[in-house]
């Protein structure tokens, strides 16, 4: 564990070390528990601790060079500003270099669980013990991780600038097969907390999915009405946040650039969406593990990039905004997608005919100025007949944007913290969307 | 002032000349990687000591096998980005440059006939003490759970040291010729008025490993792998279309000579003047079509469709949560038809400049090359130490890799190749005979299913082959397939004076996940009647 003063020690020696007008590092350490299972027994399992230190040096006329460090002895952490001074000096100056921050007021955020923070492996092996036990008792067979780490953070540049803060996160995901390889089911669970996983009910999920999923039927692709589960959301919404970037959308890079004779017009305030849908950064929210600062260094804040539809703001880094005469904002990450005041019942009971996706797989965007991406669904589609969920229905390849699934959906529930295979975590709801485009079966199980 | 140029520090043996009045001050892990002795056929001595105190603790708390690798990674990346002003009036050059090392040690035992894991950066005799009996009990505690031991291929014990080929170590040359051969590059690029913006970069990566187990293996190995490229960028805000055309040079495990031969300034007005015929050309029309894959292209479909479906890891299950199983299931193996008699594949992690090339795997075992696919039936898994049995196997495939110090090794692709033919067929043979077609060059958009079925594939560029000839550019091109009909429709493959070898860098899988690198070496390859789309 590093505390605040330990990081405080560390970063005032290094910016000692710095001969040259600028200097700012960032430190982490780690540790992290781990266990993972696969066929009903464990495979691999640790205990990780890890650390670094990036210095990055900055010269009078703006050259700068960085340098990455794990070794935290004297003469390392000397070695490693030297190198990053010696880097800046043999680099050019860099039009796009801002003058380092001061003193900031960075806010404190209630995300390290002290319990989960302490805990080993004999806190997670129950949970895979249940797991499995589920797996056994349904006749099947179960993979999957479990892990919890705690994370130790810390900035600093010789402008007086100091920043520090420590926070955990666990995670328990399983997925679950049958005997004969023709269904499996699939559930996660995430926590800034490890008394919020529950390995019975990770399990019992997994297992009714893979159960209910015998005997898949194949559907025809093309264009459908999908329920997405929260994890698939969470993936869609990831892609979305990363493509709010001002400059791209300045520069004819995006889905919010403006069809123009000249780059330079965007989509900002303009009616995108339906007005029920509000996409936002809450780093004060304590079922998120975030940052008490964003990317530039500056304090982290609420931000929503879509408020009601409208697109409400576009990310500006510090070089961008100055030149736009616009205030920074924060990097989309910890999104939360606001819901309404349904639960996935309810989504399934208003559809007439709709495909249930749990959770999707190898995303890649096709084309950024669309946002058309392709990819797979996984453990576990559904097909909804008048309210009631029917026939398990084989995987697709979809392309599709997450942004006409915005401009789509009908329908929400209440949003919860979710993880996807793709694009980190956030809290999203599961959502009811019309006309989502399948282009192919997929004959994986 | 040449004397005084601040990157000779970077030099690995002129840095140690010149501080040898300073011995005390160099860093650990200098000190045990890049000793003064580094031609010697013999693992430093200091390592050696440092490691057995790993498997001396490691036995006297019960464990029955114990393997430590202690290892220092350094990765330099430099280059350009070149990209308009915010009001477009002129060009921000900005250069960046970053040089890092990661230095530390991992132990796995086997207890109660279970794996134990555990890795700390703090490399120091007292701290290799304390991991090791961490380990150990992460071992015991998992024995609570799992019935069946591990059970270890045999392997013989190695002591060796061995350096992958290359003739000048890139990271001793001064990173001011590094920038300003890419900044020229770049330059070069971006004098095209219409390309918006350049990207281009030197990313050299070394390993630095060394393994020692308690069946008397002690291995160090040095690898070192080079990967310059370019890009360019063109927008059309009218159309809100952008197209990228990239100058791919294969990463490969060689010096600062490979570089050299890359030759990215010739190529960089090339590859400008393609990204703005990208820009205008036409999208293709969507049906059934023959295409002629290069193997800047090919080895991207290799890896997802071939290189992952062969993984014994896969195919029994451990990666079912994350990375998925594969459709080859150990009952096809031998006799299921993957591809035509034309397709056969290795598994080689001997090959030269091999990405995934190295003399011993991270279990210790002396790597090889084996049948993958021969003439279109699956033959052979990719294999470890633990799991060789599972199918009944005696040993090893050498398949075994950790990215890190604080990694569990686990089976990972090796270099998987596919043969050339044995004519002297080219590219313009295979284009000859299509009638109706797509030529595709280099990596785009890439996505498979969980099982390496499904899968669709873009690209960097393409061009229309039209009554069997090479005709212009064409654009929004993706094909989707499924891996055995795909490969059963390859009727052709160039001979083998146009096999290349191609490769990546970043290929994820396991959890908590991990990158490995590999190389796809094959030739230009004909594919006929496969699925294209019009992608947006």
């Amino acid at each position: 564990m590093l505390t605040k003063q330990d990081a405080k020690n560390l970063a005032d020696k290094i910016l000692s070390y710095s001969k040259l007008p600028g200097c700012s590092v960032n430190i982490n350490a780690s540790e992290t528990v781990f266990i993972r299972f696969a066929n009903n027994g464990i495979t691999t399992s640790g205990y990780s601790l890890d650390q670094g230190v990036s210095i990055e040096s900055t010269t009078e006329d703006k050259r700068t060079g960085s340098a990455n460090v794990s070794e935290w002895s004297d003469e390392a952490l000397r070695n490693g500003v030297e190198l990053a001074e010696r880097l800046a000096r043999i680099s050019q100056p860099d039009p796009e270099f801002m003058p380092a921050l001061g003193p900031q007021q960075y806010p404190e955020l209630p995300n390290f669980d002290v319990s989960t923070g302490n805990s080993r492996g004999d806190a997670l092996i129950g949970h895979v013990k249940a797991v499995i036990d589920g797996a056994r008792g349904a006749k099947l067979t179960t993979a999957g991780f479990v892990q919890r780490s705690a994370n130790w953070i810390a900035v600093a540049n010789k402008a007086g600038l100091f920043g520090y803060h420590q926070y955990t996160d666990s995670t328990l995901t399983n997925t679950m097969r049958n005997a004969g390889g023709t269904s499996s089911g699939w559930s996660t669970q995430i926590s800034t907390s490890i008394k919020d996983l529950n390995g019975q009910d990770a399990a019992r999920i997994s297992v009714e999915k893979c159960v209910r999923g015998d005997g898949k039927k194949r559907l025809e692709p093309g264009k459908y009405t999908v329920i997405l589960e929260p994890a698939a959301v969470s993936d869609l919404i990831g892609y979305l946040g990363f493509s709010f970037g001002a400059r791209d959308a300045e520069q004819g890079q995006s889905f919010l650039s403006k069809k123009a004779d000249k780059p330079g017009q965007t989509l900002l305030g303009e009616k995108l969406f339906p007005e029920y849908i509000t996409l936002r950064n809450d780093p004060f929210n304590p079922k998120l593990a975030s940052s008490p600062w964003s990317g530039s260094l500056l304090p982290n804040e609420k931000i929503a990039w879509i408020e009601n539809g409208v697109v409400k703001n576009l990310f500006y880094d510090r070089f961008w905004a100055e030149k736009a005469g616009k205030k920074p904002t924060p990097f989309p990450s910890n999104l939360i997608l606001d819901g309404q005041n349904h639960t996935l019942e309810d989504l399934i009971k208003s559809a007439d005919k709709a495909l249930l996706v749990t959770r999707l797989w190898y995303m890649r965007v096709l084309q950024p100025q669309t946002m058309q991406v392709t990819g797979l669904t996984r453990d576990g589609v559904f097909l909804v007949e008048k309210g009631k969920v029917t026939d398990p229905v084989m995987n697709f390849r979809w392309n599709e944007s997450p942004v006409r699934v915005m401009q789509n959906t009908k329908m929400l529930a209440a949003p919860v913290r979710t993880q996807g295979a793709e694009a980190g975590s956030s809290l999203a709801p599961a959502i009811l969307a019309t006309d989502f485009n399948f282009a192919s079966i997929s004959d994986a199980v | 002032m040449k004397l005084l140029d601040p990157t000779r520090r970077f030099h690995r043996r002129a840095f140690l000349a010149g501080s040898a009045t300073t011995a005390a001050s160099l860093l650990f892990a200098e000190e045990l990687f890049g000793a003064p002795d580094a031609d010697s056929t013999k693992p430093n001595p200091a390592l050696e000591k440092l490691a057995a105190i790993a498997l001396a603790e490691a036995k006297k708390q019960g464990a029955t096998y114990c393997d430590i690798r202690i290892n220092r990674y350094r990765n330099q990346f430099s280059g350009y980005r070149l990209s308009p002003e915010r009001d477009g009036s002129k060009t921000d050059e900005v250069p960046f440059v970053n040089d890092g090392t990661s230095f530390g040690f991992g132990v796995r035992v086997i207890a109660k006939g279970q794996w134990g894991f555990a890795a700390s950066p703090l490399v120091t005799p007292a701290e290799i003490a304390r991991i090791t009996r961490e380990a150990v009990t992460v071992a015991k505690a998992n024995s609570v759970l799992q019935a069946q031991p591990v059970e270890l291929a045999p392997t013989k014990g190695y002591v060796d040291r061995w350096t992958s080929p290359f003739e000048k170590d890139p990271f001793e040359v001064p990173v001011d010729e590094k920038l300003e051969l890419v900044h020229g590059a770049t330059r070069t690029v971006k004098k095209n008025p219409k390309v918006f913006s350049a990207f281009g970069g030197l990313f050299f990566h070394s390993e630095d490993k060394y393994f020692a187990s308690t069946e008397g293996s002690s291995i160090q190995q040095l690898i070192i792998q080079s990967n310059p490229f370019l890009n360019a960028n063109a927008v059309d805000s009218q159309k809100g279309i952008s197209r990228d055309r990239s100058y791919q040079v294969a990463p490969q495990a060689r010096g600062w000579e490979y570089v050299l031969m890359s030759n990215i300034g010739e190529n960089a007005r090339r590859i400008a003047d393609e990204v703005v015929e990208h820009l205008s050309a036409p999208p293709v029309t969507a049906g059934k079509k023959d295409l002629v894959l290069l193997p800047s292209h090919l080895c991207l479909t290799i890896h997802e469709s071939i290189g992952h479906s062969t993984e014994l890891d896969r195919a029994l299950g451990y990666e079912a949560n994350y990375a998925g199983t594969s459709f080859l299931t150990t009952d096809k193996m031998g006799k299921f038809r993957v591809g035509s008699d034309v397709v056969n594949f290795f598994g080689d992690r001997t090959t030269e400049f091999g990405m995934s090339t190295v003399k011993y795997d991270d279990d210790g075992v002396k790597t090889m090359r084996f049948p993958i696919i021969e003439k279109g039936i699956f033959k052979h898994y990719q294999t470890i130490r633990d799991q060789a049995h599972l199918i009944g196997e005696t040993e090893s495939r050498g398949c075994c890799y950790a990215d890190s110090w604080s990694s569990v090794p686990f089976q990972r692709m090796p270099n998987v190749w596919l043969a050339p033919s044995e004519s002297d067929t080219t590219a313009d043979d295979l284009i000859a005979g299509v009638d109706d077609g797509v030529l595709i060059e280099g990596t785009g958009s890439y996505s498979i299913d969980q099982q390496r079925y499904n899968f669709q594939f873009g690209g960097d560029a393409f061009w229309e082959i039209k009554g069997g000839k090479k005709r212009g550019m064409i654009s929004r091109v993706a094909y989707q397939a499924r891996t055995p009909d795909f490969w059963q429709a390859c009727d052709a493959i160039a001979g083998r004076a146009y096999w290349q070898q191609y490769g990546l860098f970043n290929d994820g899988k396991g959890e908590p996940t991990q990158i490995n690198a590999m190389s796809h070496g094959c030739a230009p390859s004909r594919f006929r009647q496969i699925n294209v789309l019009v992608t947006d």
